[in-house]
């Protein structure tokens, strides 16, 4: 009797309820907050999902040495953890979505290409602003990443850069891609007058199967030459594109849009949210973290549409830009589009800016790639 | 015709960029060591003079048939042989030269030493661009190299600029010793406030994208011209070879699928505007099934060959 007593003692030491405290309550919270937003209001339920059930995996209080704990060496969380800490998922997440893009839209307008390049201003803002909080340069460049609101691309930089904020910031990223429609449509409206979101755009000409094919050809040769140190990424990304397009790889354009993807996302949203155990995740600098990547979202939704406004300065009458298209230039595809799409039908219901919002919103993806290759390059 | 032109243009370009990127003009002389008597050896065991050569490009050069020197006059002293595979250097990578008047001793072995020499020439194959040159310093003590503070970086015209009395001799390596923190490290030296940093690279994610702009546009309006080119030509053909069947603003083929539908609607009764929704499944009496046909199967049946 004495010695099952003495065993479920022991056992209650294995168990969370004896190993818990509050850092693990708090996070278990924010993991319930994850899903609930993911299922019941349906914000990014593909990654809120999967990371607020990784954030419970993740947060179990538990003692070391069961080899369990993604942060344990040799523990099955930790060998799918790889992925994420040698970055390879990201570039196979952005095969995924190079299969599923449709660069059309760019290709019929290509000067949305210059919206997609001025949002990337967010990434840069938020870096100068991690100076300024003292953090140093290789983490500052981690963090301003966050304003290029491509999940794969954030965790790609950060394991890089500054590993041991990546759950932060992967974290935070694709928190505020679900709460893009929280944070744009204010600073759409604040920015533009009525008139300008009136405007509505010519629609976009017909795109040739030969320019389609050609896009992600020569997409990554000029790309790729500027910033080498962009290559996975820019590599998958266009790779991706020229499976979809070249029309004889239609099984590998299905796989690499399908399961590939899904596979992918599921491991990566899993690990991420699972990376977060409250010891390595409740800290200041997280707290900062988030505060900096709100900032850069901001900036980059600021940038987008100023720089429509200033661009349409040179724009004749009947060509020019409607302005609310301006914040889908920091990627976050599809939602940054349907943003715009929506807050323009709120001002005129036969207006659908979604195809001309996806132009900047996949040149925002190659921007964010490139601004990432540069960071990489002199920060890496 | 016209977009396969832009087409080989493009790639002509990108082609022709990354050969210059790729050229042996982008070699360097990077460091030399004029008295060895406690320094590096060669395979020979044997303490020589030696400088090194240093691939400043992102992709591999190859050196084979250049020329090293240590006269101005005679550029082509000595030829670096082409067929040797170690004459591949590679990104960012060095190739170390003995200087010891012993060429019978391999690639890396030139027919000049430094102890006379005023300075060393590297020359291209067509052996008269000179591709860098530096003066050879007779002060130095022994076993003391001379070569440039950091890899590939400072003058090609032999005026010494961005060279200095290395601390320690570093043949076949960087001769500045490359820290994985330096980078942030100095980023934060000259750039404190991030503004730098911002600027060069936004304006770099401009360049990128206004090329890719440019290069659309042209694209999409070459695209555009041939269609409607396409379209003329199409409809010039078709006003030639169907003179008789112009029924003034319809053409003839939509009277003939009108008709054809008003046949089938009005007489064969085959098209309908209303389903009945009603599922019919009758049993078929049909004893064949695929499953037992030899077709299916995954050998071929046997047969006999029969020997004549």
């Amino acid at each position: 009797m004495g010695n099952i007593v003495q065993n479920l003692q022991q056992f209650w030491q294995f168990t969370g309820f004896a190993n818990c405290n509050f850092q693990y309550l708090i996070m278990i919270c924010f993991g319930l907050i994850f899903l609930y937003l993911g299922i019941k209001k349906e914000w990014e339920p593909m990654l809120l999902v999967p990371i607020g059930f990784g954030i419970l995996i993740g947060n179990i209080p538990l003692f070391q040495g069961l080899k369990v704990s993604v942060y344990e060496e040799g523990s099955v969380l930790n060998i799918l953890y790889q992925g994420v800490k040698q970055g390879f998922y990201p570039p196979l997440i952005f095969l995924g979505i190079g299969a599923m893009t449709d660069f059309s839209a760019l290709i019929s307008n290509p000067k949305l290409l210059l919206i997609g390049a001025a949002a990337q201003f967010g990434i840069f803002g938020a870096y100068a602003i991690s100076l300024a909080f003292g953090f140093d340069p290789a983490q500052a460049g981690a963090i301003g990443i966050i304003g290029g609101a491509d999940g794969p691309t954030a965790i790609f930089l950060s394991s890089r850069l500054a590993p041991d904020m990546m759950g932060a910031i992967a974290v935070s990223a694709y928190s505020y891609m679900a709460l893009v429609p929280v944070i744009q449509p204010p600073i759409m409206r604040l920015l533009t007058t009525n008139k300008e979101r009136l405007i509505r755009m010519k629609p976009p000409r017909a795109v040739s199967p030969t320019e389609k094919k050609l896009f992600p050809i020569i997409g990554f040769l000029l790309t790729a030459f500027i910033v080498p140190s962009g290559i996975p990424l820019l590599g998958m990304l266009f790779f991706g594109n020229l499976i979809k397009e070249s029309g004889v790889t239609k099984r590998l354009a299905n796989t690499a849009s399908g399961p590939l993807i899904d596979i992918v996302t599921i491991l990566i949203g899993i690990t991420v949210g699972a990376s977060t155990q409250a010891d390595q995740f409740l800290q200041l600098r997280s707290i900062w973290i988030f505060i900096i990547g709100a900032l850069s979202f901001v900036i980059a939704t600021f940038t987008g549409v100023l720089f429509v406004k200033f661009f349409n300065l040179f724009l004749k009458e009947g060509n020019k830009i409607n302005p609310l298209i301006g914040n889908a230039g920091v990627s976050a595809v599809p939602d940054a589009a349907r943003v715009s799409n929506n807050v323009g039908r709120e001002y005129d219901p036969n207006n659908f800016l979604m195809m001309h919002a996806m132009g900047p919103n996949v040149a925002g993806v190659i921007g964010s790639a490139v601004a990432a290759g540069m960071l990489l390059g002199f920060l890496g | 015709m016209k977009r396969i032109k832009i087409l080989f243009t493009v790639v002509g370009l990108t082609l022709a960029v990354a050969a210059s990127a790729q050229s042996q003009g982008q070699m360097r002389l990077n460091e030399y060591l004029v008295i060895n008597t406690d320094d590096f050896q060669d395979d020979f065991g044997q303490q020589s003079a030696w400088f090194e050569l240093f691939n400043a490009s992102y992709g591999t050069v190859d050196i084979g048939g250049c020329y090293l020197s240590d006269d101005p006059t005679d550029l082509k002293k000595y030829q670096i042989p082409g067929s040797d595979v170690m004459t591949q250097i590679k990104p960012r990578q060095h190739a170390l030269f003995w200087a010891d008047n012993q060429p019978f001793r391999g690639t890396f072995h030139v027919n000049f030493d430094l102890a006379n020499a005023k300075e060393i020439i590297f020359t291209k194959g067509d052996g008269k661009t000179i591709v860098d040159r530096i003066k050879v310093r007779h002060d130095l003590p022994e076993n003391v190299s001379f070569g440039r503070t950091e890899d590939g970086i400072g003058s090609v015209d032999g005026k010494g600029e961005g060279w200095a009395v290395l601390d320690r001799t570093s043949p076949s390596t960087n001769n500045a010793m490359v820290d994985k923190a330096a980078k942030p490290d100095r980023m934060k030296q000259i750039d404190p406030y991030g503004w730098i940093m911002a600027l060069t690279a936004m304006s770099v994610v401009f360049t990128a994208l206004i090329l890719l702009y440019f290069l659309f546009k042209a694209i999409g309006n070459a695209n555009i011209k041939a269609s409607n080119k396409k379209a003329a030509a199409a409809a010039g053909a078709a006003s030639v070879a169907a003179p008789k069947t112009d029924f003034g603003e319809v053409p003839a083929e939509t009277y003939a699928a009108i008709a054809t539908a008003m046949h089938l609607y009005m007489v064969e009764e085959e098209a309908h505007d209303e389903e009945p929704f009603v599922v019919t499944m009758n049993p078929v009496d049909r004893t064949y099934t695929p499953w037992s046909t030899h077709i299916q199967g995954f050998r071929q049946t046997p047969t006999v060959i029969k020997k004549k």
